[in-house]
């Protein structure tokens, strides 16, 4: 953190993720709320970028701002326009107190993890050229069963999404009314 | 047409037009046309230009250019000298950065920006070509000023905003579509040293860029209020989300091989080893291909904006400069793909060695244009597809076939690290293999769905008998 | 006829899924001023309404002011694309009501004209058709290079390329011009080649197949039931013709196939048309062997009166069954004129076969019905 530049772009960059994380609070207007939701998700991938992890920018801007911001989209869209206000609800209580929760616990995380902290030349020395390498050889190496604990668990996420659709459909054409309804029209056909 | 063997001449309409078409000297009239003095000037610069090859030759079979700033072959070299040199020269080192860095910047903006000036006139005149028609030609020479005119008109047009249009926005979408297309250009190498930003996850990082496009295409259709809008801009995210998985399993298959996600280090393999990505694994070079026109909404996949069915598909509601910019948007998504594809699977800046004689910018360029004359070929030939036998054919075919293309190429990858053989025996087999599982894994995949080619249409059958149902009803038995 | 498509919300503002889509009229694909209100389901078709009448010019009770001949030019105007065999519609009409004759000549003029005008609007018609299916023109401008040189020889024989204004009761208006059998020849010589050309971009492109098989299909009873006429209905493999059926100027005299489809989809409607083209030029080959020499028009009078009584008299256009009803009162113009519209009757089936249909297949299947507005609204 010795660099001017860093440190502006620090501060800029948390200033756009802190102000554009409030708004999706305060936008009453729920595709305003998440087109600043996904201000907020670049302002952190430029965090990270400050601090040399690469690849996390890379996977936050490909994975947060582009694939769920645009799951929640069609999330809202789905929704019917009535409902789409982000306006007072129960859930706000709740909300705050696990958003305190969480808060606390990353503070509380950043405060006792003993941060190896260098400067100067000592910096230059620990510095990598990239995060790519590292993250590949912890994933598949020491972390890997967590690795595939997840992908288990996306593909019975990716199984679950299909037998649920597919269990809709065939319902869907044996329904009695909707046999009714093509018989008529068959039959009414001209 | 051209000839006409008529007795008599066909009265056309003889409009200014059409007879200025005719009036126009042909090719040899033109070169034969040209006065004595212009021809000497011209032997004399021909001259002149062999003599400069000669000498370039020279120079590069020397080795004295390597290096040295004044290397036009890459350019890195100049902007490093002159990094050098404002170092030297006591300049905050901030500044010298900072300077270099704008300086690449606006390299990548102008690249982008004068194909924005020439590429509509580009696709106009050779779509014109291929539909037997002039292309614009009345607008300075050769119709070349037809952009220059086109975005004079639209910036003078009013801006409408729809009643019911989200203000907010509406604003937002022609300026962040062209975000993607104007970053993607970052990490592209245009010759060794001549990357803006060579990063090493430069691979993860086109994907990831491509990616925020589609918001600002929701973004438009939504905001809009229009159904049409709405029915593109789902249509687009439905067939975006579905086509980076084809383009993110290609792409697997090109790091594997290469070791790296670095794109100069993607082409340095392709450049070392004298052979392109193409070549060895050409289900994945087709795979992005295709579903690179599926994401940036070209013909055969433009369903995103078909104007037969949906008008203009997300921004129909735009006006002005405003649709102006979603035009020219596909324009520079266009030579980004180029870029793209040349650089993953046609050897990017190298070619078989000519490199070192000719700047690898401008082979890139070349290999650019060929892509996109590709796109334009493509999209003056063939009908579109339907969005659920483009989504069908993301899901059930490209996407199967590429994650068993991936693991085949995983394998390869091992064997190439370990074995210890030349490099065009490992290659060369897995080019042979590959095509091989390629052809073999789509027609048993095509069979496994069900999928016959229609080798004979059927023709409509001729009869001499007339009659209604019972007719009809004899015809078909 | 139009109430349910209002029951659902319009606005999309209450909890109803579906909402209605405006299509047209203006619209690249509707062919002219014409509006679909379509309820969607997404990118389903669940209702759709048919709205006609943006191009009504009232032609029907302005032709009853005028008298026969000068009514002839109105039907250039209604369908704009095959003036000829309106105006041979018009003609024969009249004839029948008044047994004035055309001496032969004229006959042969009035089939080559009335055949090379049904290939310029198949030509435009399956131009369309491509260009509804996503072929950004290109087809669409191959096709309108024969369109070109038939419209080119309309001009030569009338001085008009659209509304010709060339058929009159008793012949035809004038003798084609020395120059113009050559250039038909030549366009005759190389009008088979262009077909197959078309074939070899289109009929084996598999986009193509996959977008026009099996699409919005006709089946041959619901063709008959819904009196569909001409490529619409022998696409549905009805072998129905008006020239076989009840063959008018000597249609009787040429050998000529009529093409019927097998299935009644998209693409059987598209390679019917494909090949009336050769059959029309098949035609026009014996027309221009066998025309005999005389006057192209007989002396009638300049305001003819039939005598009071009605006729409804129907001829093959490119797009069907076109027949007009003249109620005359003895007067030299009409009491009632009235003209049966092929492009309105066939248009007639969009609504069953569009329900359940996507957008881009509806899309499709209204450009192979291959409607014109000024005929429908008129």
């Amino acid at each position: 953190m010795d660099s001017t530049g860093i440190v502006i772009g620090f501060w800029v960059l948390s200033a756009i993720t802190v102000v554009s994380s409030l708004l999706v609070l305060v936008a009453r207007n729920l595709m305003h709320a998440l087109a600043f939701l996904v201000l907020a998700f670049l302002g952190m991938a430029g965090l990270f970028i400050t601090l040399s992890a690469d690849f996390v920018a890379v996977a936050q801007v490909l994975i947060y701002a582009g694939s769920i911001s645009v799951l929640m989209v069609f999330a809202v869209m789905l929704t019917p326009l009535a409902s789409r206000d982000n306006g007072n609800s129960l859930y706000v209580l709740p909300g705050v107190v696990a958003g305190l929760g969480i808060a606390s616990l990353v503070a509380f995380v950043a405060v006792d993890t003993e941060w190896a902290e260098r400067t100067g030349a000592a910096l230059a020395e620990s510095d990598f050229a990239s995060t790519v390498g590292e993250v590949g050889r912890l994933l598949l190496g020491r972390y890997v069963l967590a690795f595939e604990v997840a992908s288990v668990l996306l593909l019975i996420g990716l199984l679950g999404a299909i037998v649920l659709v597919q269990e809709r459909r065939r319902a869907a054409t044996q329904s009695p009314d909707e046999a009714a309804d093509t018989g008529a029209r068959d039959g009414g056909a001209l | 047409m051209s000839e006409q063997p008529l007795q008599a001449p066909i009265r056309r309409p003889a409009t200014p037009m059409l007879r200025q078409i005719e009036d126009r000297p042909g090719l040899k009239e033109m070169a034969l046309g040209v006065p004595f003095g212009l021809k000497v000037i011209g032997a004399i610069m021909g001259l002149g230009a062999l003599v400069l090859m000669a000498a370039v030759g020279y120079l590069v079979v020397d080795g004295r250019l390597d290096g040295q700033w004044y290397d036009v072959r890459d350019l890195g070299h100049a902007v490093a000298g002159l990094r050098d040199w404002l170092d030297g020269e006591g300049v905050d080192h901030r500044l010298t950065w900072l300077i270099t860095g704008a300086l690449g910047g606006l390299a990548i903006m102008s690249i982008v920006g004068g194909w924005l000036l020439i590429g509509s006139w580009v696709e106009r005149r050779v779509i014109a070509k291929f539909q037997i028609r002039m292309g614009p030609n009345r607008t300075g020479l050769f119709g070349l000023l037809q952009p220059i005119a086109d975005a004079v008109k639209l910036m003078t047009k009013e801006i409408i905003i729809p009643r019911g249009a989200d203000r907010f926005l509406y604003y937002i979408p022609p300026v962040l579509v062209f975000v993607p297309a104007m970053l993607g250009w970052a990490p592209i190498p245009w010759a060794p040293n001549m990357a803006y930003m060579d990063i090493n996850v430069g691979v993860l990082y086109v994907v990831a860029i491509s990616s925020i496009g589609v918001l600002a295409i929701f973004l438009a259709g939504w905001s809009s209020n229009n159904h049409y809008s709405l029915l593109g801009a789902m249509r687009t995210v439905a067939m975006m989300i579905s086509y980076e998985i084809p383009i993110s399993l290609a792409l697997l298959s090109v790091v594997l091989l290469t070791q790296s996600m670095q794109l100069s280090e993607i082409v340095a393999f392709q450049g070392h080893y004298h052979v392109w990505m193409i070549a060895i694994i050409p289900f994945a070079a087709f795979a992005f291909l295709f579903a690179s026109t599926a994401e940036i909404n070209r013909s055969p996949n433009d369903i995103g904006e078909a104007e037969s069915e949906i008008v203009a598909g997300f921004y129909t509601e735009y006006s002005g400069m405003k649709a102006g910019l979603f035009m020219a948007v596909e324009l520079a998504h266009a030579i980004l793909v180029g870029a793209l594809m040349a650089t993953f699977f046609l050897g990017g800046y190298t070619l078989f060695g000519l490199e070192e004689w000719v700047p690898g910018y401008l082979i890139l360029a070349a290999k650019i244009g060929a892509v996109y004359f590709l796109f334009v070929w493509l999209r003056g030939t063939l009908p579109r597809f339907r969005l659920d036998q483009l989504m069908g054919f993301a899901w059930k075919f490209l996407i199967p076939l590429g994650i068993i293309q991936a693991f085949i190429v995983a394998i390869e990858a091992s064997v190439f690290v370990r074995v210890d053989a030349p490099a065009f025996i490992t290659l060369g087999a897995f080019a042979v293999v590959n095509l091989a599982s390629t052809v073999v894994m789509v027609r048993f995949w095509a069979d496994r769905l069900g999928y016959a080619p229609a080798q004979h249409a059927t023709k409509p059958e001729l009869t001499n008998a007339l009659g209604g149902l019972k007719a009809a009803q004899r015809l078909r038995s | 006829m139009a109430s349910h498509a209002f029951e659902v919300d319009q606005t999309g503002t209450g909890s109803a899924e579906p909402f209605v889509l405006n299509i047209g009229p203006q619209h690249p694909s509707t062919h002219g001023v014409f509006r679909l209100r379509v309820v969607m389901d997404g990118e389903i078709i669940r209702d759709l309404d048919m709205i006609v009448g943006y191009l009504h010019r009232s032609m029907e009770k302005l032709a009853e002011e005028r008298t026969y001949t000068q009514n002839i030019p109105f039907t250039d105007r209604a369908d704009y694309l095959a003036a000829m065999t309106g105006n041979l519609g018009l003609a024969l009409a009249v004839e029948r009501m008044t047994g004035v004759e055309s001496p032969d000549r004229a006959e042969y003029l009035r089939v080559i004209f009335s055949e090379l005008q049904r290939i310029a609007s198949h030509a435009m018609a399956n131009g369309t058709l491509v260009s509804d299916a996503g072929a950004w023109q290109t087809p669409l401008l191959y096709m309108f290079r024969e369109r070109e040189k038939i419209l080119d020889l309309f001009e030569m024989t009338c001085g008009a390329r659209l509304t010709t204004n060339y058929m009159r009761i008793g012949g035809v208006a004038f003798e084609p011009p020395a120059e113009f059998w050559p250039a038909l020849q030549e366009l005759l010589d190389e009008l088979p080649e262009r077909t197959d050309e078309y074939a070899q971009l289109l009929v084996d492109n598999e986009i193509f197949l996959a977008r026009t098989r099996n699409v919005g299909i006709i089946s041959a009873e619901d063709a008959i039931n819904a009196s569909l006429t001409g490529p619409a209905l022998r696409g549905s493999g009805v072998p129905w013709d008006l020239r076989k059926a009840e063959p008018y100027c000597g249609y009787e005299n040429f050998d000529f196939d009529i093409p019927v489809g097998k299935v009644g989809d998209v693409y059987d409607r598209f390679m019917v048309r494909m090949e009336e083209v050769k059959q029309s030029v098949h035609i026009i080959r014996q027309a221009v062997e066998q025309i005999p020499p005389g006057p192209h028009k007989n002396d009638i009078p300049l305001a003819l009166r039939p005598e009071p009584g009605e006729i409804y008299s129907r001829i093959e256009s490119p797009r069907g069954e076109i027949g007009f009803y003249l109620v005359s009162d003895g007067t030299p113009a009409p009491y009632r004129f009235h003209l049966r519209s092929p492009a309105l009757i066939n248009l007639s089936l969009l609504r069953e076969l569009g329900e359940g249909a996507s957008l881009p297949d509806a899309v499709v299947t209204l450009g192979s019905i291959d409607i014109v507005l000024g005929e429908i609204d008129r």
